[in-house]
């Protein structure tokens, strides 16, 4: 019965994901160890790229009873010379889902906020041990937490919180889990290679379970430039988003309670002093630009209230009608409720209409939005039958939906941003693919921004041929915001386009020592589900895909013909001084002479015919 | 009988002949290298195009067209210098008097890294030296594995290396003899046979070995064991062309048979490069779909492919009158056949007694 009635609503978001794990990465023992490991070691590069830290990324898997079958419990370390967390955060990051510093609108690895919490969580769940976490910011006071999650209340307990002296900065995170190594193993081993692949700025080692260890040191000492957050582009946005977004827009009236007093004092620079309530608001005034918005708002209602700090003291504000410019309060002394108009003139009344309606259409473009000027703001407005002056406040659902889907369909926008992305770059990506491939030909490129549905995204390819890489290719490793994708190959947009490539064209034959690395930064990559393991069609991502690997194909195919040449011409160069001095031979038998004519001069005419035959 | 030696060479003379011919070669060869020239040979093409049907020779030979194959190019230099190879490799074989089977060829030439890839492509650098040199490959040493065997009163002299001058009666082994190379190099000397009777079967040609079908009709027998082997056809030939005598031929009576009675006669269209293997008096006795009736043989449906292989040969111009087309217009009508064996049916001895004499008869008539 109670079964039935239940919704959503009523369990917290840890007992969602815990019902929906499989979502996230964690069906079972095998998967399970793998996203785990996962999670950590991009958790660790997203925050040594955040401050533009080398990188130097630590994991262990010890398994707790080696004698053990699998699946059996293992102990899970990732540590990093990254920032660390700062103490008051740590058990906040680790404890509770959907709590995450990446929201903003830049590239980063991670993106929900619970990649880590799902890892803890489901150590916990099979073990019931807690996760220790251990954080320097300073590189010189180590905090240790021993935490354990209530999932019922998405919230952490701290079992245990020491300080230690350390000289390093950066974050150690140990869980204990039920894991398959035994299982996992290839795929996790593949995940560290193919993630120092294209972090090439990053030294990761790898402690395995039976012994073994797994080094691979930085190539290059340069990062890329550490992304910036950037504001959302007009395309990127659906109605929910833009709900919230009027919603902060829109700034609560803020009480007149002593607390908000004492906020006006300090940023007046009254907290020792009495003015009246004209003083007050000349020493505003004067101080205008630095105020709060909720401290501008209440000298606002104080102009028109024509109160000191004193008789503010003693009301309620009831109701600020901004369309009839009236301001209801209760007064407290005389205990009555008062009206007061407003003159729509004066600049206080903009302040609060404001504040109350929201910002008008045109400035909520431009402030809210990338890339929106005043010009094409305007423009928007006419296009979607607004006024620009609109009060976003007051707009009605209807119109809400309204303005979403005209954003969506007005073509004028600049197209997005992508000062957002960090791309990994030409240079690295080279030296990176060379190291580990060992490739006769080598060639990457990066694409220029280009953006699907308002979010923007860079695609970085290079094709590697020959030298040490096996044959039996193509063989293609995918990345996304510097993240290897290795499962469930078969419906991604990367592989579809490198095996819908005529490789015959390029002079490549079947079976080639071949290796393509695939790289696509985006701020949001589409991934088909919350696993992050392939990136959904999007005709923009395809078209720019195509254009890359036709770009370096066509460079393999002119080493192909380079190389067929010179092959060619060594051929030539083998057969002719292979059979020349056969067919002398026999024919010095045959005609009975003793001495073999003198067929040298002909093997150097071999040069000759090669250049006629180039002319044919 | 003595041979007519004026019509055909002596072994010695046709090895003398060769050696010369291959000399000549390897002297044009030589002296193009010695010159700085690539040398080339030059193939007479042997494409379908190229083969036409000679009436008045009675046989197919090639065309006009000519293929060059250069040392100088490099598609054909491994192709040239397997040729020059063979033609050097016939060379030692012509001098030191042995004989090498197609197999051999293939093996020696592995000692010489000139490149073979397989057998077949070693057989078919041999048809490529016979159609430059114009010489079948037999008087090059060079011998197929499939052996056929003669029987009958004719006195040959051996002329292989360690048999020179010795004689041999071909009828002093009742299994007959192997048609192989020491008697495809040996002298005819005598024989006191009229005619010469080529068989299909190896059946047969033992029944007339015990019935003495020799001396009853004055014959050499031949058992052509299918598909007569050049060898086999090279003997007939200088059967009739050296002793004079005349050819038939008995097959079992379906389109295959006919076909083997008319490679003898006229050769083969994969031999067209090669005028001396073919025996164009040779006549066919039967077995004829005319006579699947007449001697009321017992018959055996014909199979699709039967009948596919008469329409083809019907498209053949040597099968465009006479004789040759009527049997196959009356194959393709009763759509049956009928082996030699057949005519056990009337007793073991019917066809050597009333069969052959009759048919014999007949051929006077031909
Ligand atoms: N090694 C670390 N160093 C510093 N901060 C970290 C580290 N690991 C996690 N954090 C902080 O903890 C937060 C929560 O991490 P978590 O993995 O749960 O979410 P996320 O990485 O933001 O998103 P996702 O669910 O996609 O992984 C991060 O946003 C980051 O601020
Ligand atoms: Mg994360």
């Amino acid at each position: 019965m109670s079964s039935s009635t239940e919704t959503f609503d009523q369990i917290s978001p840890s007992e969602f994901f815990y019902r929906n794990r499989d979502l996230a990465g964690f069906s079972n023992p095998t998967r399970s160890l793998y996203t785990a490991v996962r999670e950590f070691i991009e958790n660790s590069l997203d925050a040594c790229d955040q401050k533009g830290i080398l990188p130097d990324v630590h994991l262990s898997i010890k398994a707790v009873d080696p004698e053990k079958p699998d699946p059996k419990p293992y102990i899970l370390t990732v540590k990093d010379n990254g920032p660390g967390i700062e103490s008051k955060h740590v058990a906040l990051a680790f404890g509770t889902v959907l709590y995450g510093s990446k929201f903003g609108l830049k590239q980063a690895r991670g993106m929900f906020g619970l990649g880590a919490t799902m890892a803890i969580l489901y150590g916990q769940i099979t073990t019931n041990k807690p996760v220790v976490v251990k954080s320097s910011t300073d590189g010189q006071i180590q905090d240790e937490y021993e935490l354990l999650l209530d999932i019922q209340k998405n919230k952490p307990i701290t079992l245990k919180h020491e300080t230690k002296e350390v000289s390093k900065t950066g974050l150690s995170i140990s869980i204990r889990l039920e894991g398959d190594y035994s299982k996992a193993g290839s795929k996790i081993r593949d995940y560290v290679y193919q993630t120092s692949l294209i972090t090439p700025y990053a030294t990761i080692t790898f402690d395995d379970p039976k012994g073994e260890k797994f080094r691979y040191t930085k190539i290059v000492r340069t990062m890329p430039p550490p992304p910036t957050i950037i504001r959302p582009h007009p395309y990127g946005i659906d109605v929910e988003t833009i709900k919230r977004m009027t919603v902060d827009s829109k700034f609560q009236i803020p009480t007149v309670d002593n607390k908000m007093i004492d906020k006006v004092r300090s940023e007046l620079g009254l907290r020792k002093k009495d003015l009246n309530y004209k003083g007050i608001l000349e020493r505003a005034k004067k101080r205008w630009s630095s105020l709060s918005r909720q401290v501008r708002v209440v000298i606002a209602l104080m102009s028109f209230l024509k109160m000191d700090f004193d008789k503010l003291n003693k009301i309620r504000i009831d109701d600020i009608d901004v369309s009839n410019q009236k301001l209801t309060y209760w007064d407290f002394g005389e205990s009555q409720s008062i009206s007061v108009d407003m003159d729509p003139e004066s600049d206080y009344y903009k302040q609060l209409t404001n504040t109350v309606q929201g910002e008008t259409l045109t400035s909520f473009l431009t402030k809210r939005f990338q890339r929106v000027g005043r010009t094409t703001a305007e423009k928007f407005a006419n296009f979607a039958n607004f006024k620009p002056e609109k009060r976003i406040g007051t707009m009605t659902n209807q119109e809400l939906v309204k303005l979403s889907d005209s954003l969506q369909k007005f073509t004028a926008f600049l197209s997005p941003d992508p000062r957002c992305l960090a791309a990994l770059g030409e240079l690295p990506l080279e030296k990176g693919m060379r190291n580990f491939f060992n490739p006769d030909f080598l060639a990457v490129v990066q694409r220029g921004a280009s953006a699907y549905s308002g979010f923007p995204f860079i695609i970085e390819m290079g094709i590697a041929y020959g030298g040490q890489i096996p044959a039996g290719g193509p063989k293609t490793f995918r990345f996304a915001n510097r993240i290897p994708l290795l499962y469930d190959e078969g419906s991604d947009v990367v592989l579809k386009v490198v095996n819908e490539t005529d490789w015959g064209r390029y002079k490549v034959k079947n079976d080639p020592p071949l290796v393509i690395v695939s790289h696509i930064c985006s701020t949001r990559i589409p991934y088909k589900t919350v696993g992050k393991e392939n990136v959904a069609d999007r005709p923009e991502i395809e078209r720019e895909l195509r254009l890359a690997l036709q770009f370096l194909s066509r460079k393999l195919s002119s080493y192909m013909s380079k190389k067929g040449q010179a092959e060619m011409q060594k051929k030539r160069a083998n057969l002719y001084s292979k059979y020349i001095p056969l067919v002398a031979r026999f024919s010095t038998e045959l005609a009975g002479k003793k001495k073999e004519p003198n067929y040298q001069k002909m093997l150097k005419e071999i040069s000759v015919i090669e250049a006629e035959e180039i002319i044919n | 009988m003595k041979p007519k030696k004026s019509l055909t060479k002596t072994s010695e003379e046709k090895r003398k002949f060769l050696a010369q011919i291959l000399k000549n070669t390897g002297t044009k060869i030589y002296d193009e290298l010695d010159n700085g020239q690539f040398p080339k040979f030059s193939v007479p093409s042997r494409s379908v195009s190229n083969i036409v049907y000679d009436k008045k020779l009675r046989q197919y030979i090639l065309g006009t067209n000519v293929s060059v194959r250069s040392s100088r190019n490099m598609s054909q230099l491994r192709s040239f210098t397997q040729l020059m190879w063979l033609a050097f490799f016939a060379n030692r074989l012509v001098n030191e008097k042995k004989s090498s089977t197609l197999r051999d060829i293939y093996y020696s030439s592995q000692a010489f890294e000139v490149d073979f890839e397989d057998q077949p492509e070693s057989d078919n650098i041999i048809v490529d030296l016979e159609a430059v040199l114009t010489r079948p490959r037999e008087d090059l040493h060079i011998f197929p594995e499939e052996r056929s065997s003669v029987f009958g009163d004719l006195t040959i002299e051996y002329t292989v290396p360690g048999y020179e001058g010795r004689r041999s009666n071909l009828s002093d082994h009742p299994d007959g003899y192997l048609i192989g190379p020491s008697l495809s190099s040996a002298e005819l000397v005598d024989t006191s046979a009229e005619l010469v009777i080529a068989v299909e079967k190896g059946g047969l040609f033992t029944r007339f070995v015990e019935e003495k079908v020799h001396k009853k009709f004055k014959a050499i027998i031949v058992d052509t064991a299918g598909q007569a082997p050049r060898s086999t056809r090279f003997l007939l030939k200088r059967l009739h062309d050296e002793l004079g005598l005349p050819v038939v031929i008995l097959t079992d009576g379906d389109v295959y048979g006919e076909h083997i009675a008319m490679v003898i006669k006229s050769g083969s269209a994969n031999a067209a490069h090669l005028r001396e293997l073919t025996v164009p008096d040779a006549l066919w006795l039967g077995v004829w779909a005319t006579d699947i009736e007449k001697y009321k043989l017992p018959t055996i449906p014909m199979t699709e492919t039967d009948i596919k292989r008469i329409s083809d040969l019907q498209k053949d111009p040597r099968y465009q009158e006479g004789n040759w087309k009527k049997q196959l217009e009356v194959f393709k009508k009763i759509k049956r056949k009928a082996e030699l064996e057949a005519f056990s049916k009337y007793g073991l001895t019917n066809i050597t007694d009333k069969y052959l004499p009759e048919k014999l008869e007949l051929a006077k008539s031909l």
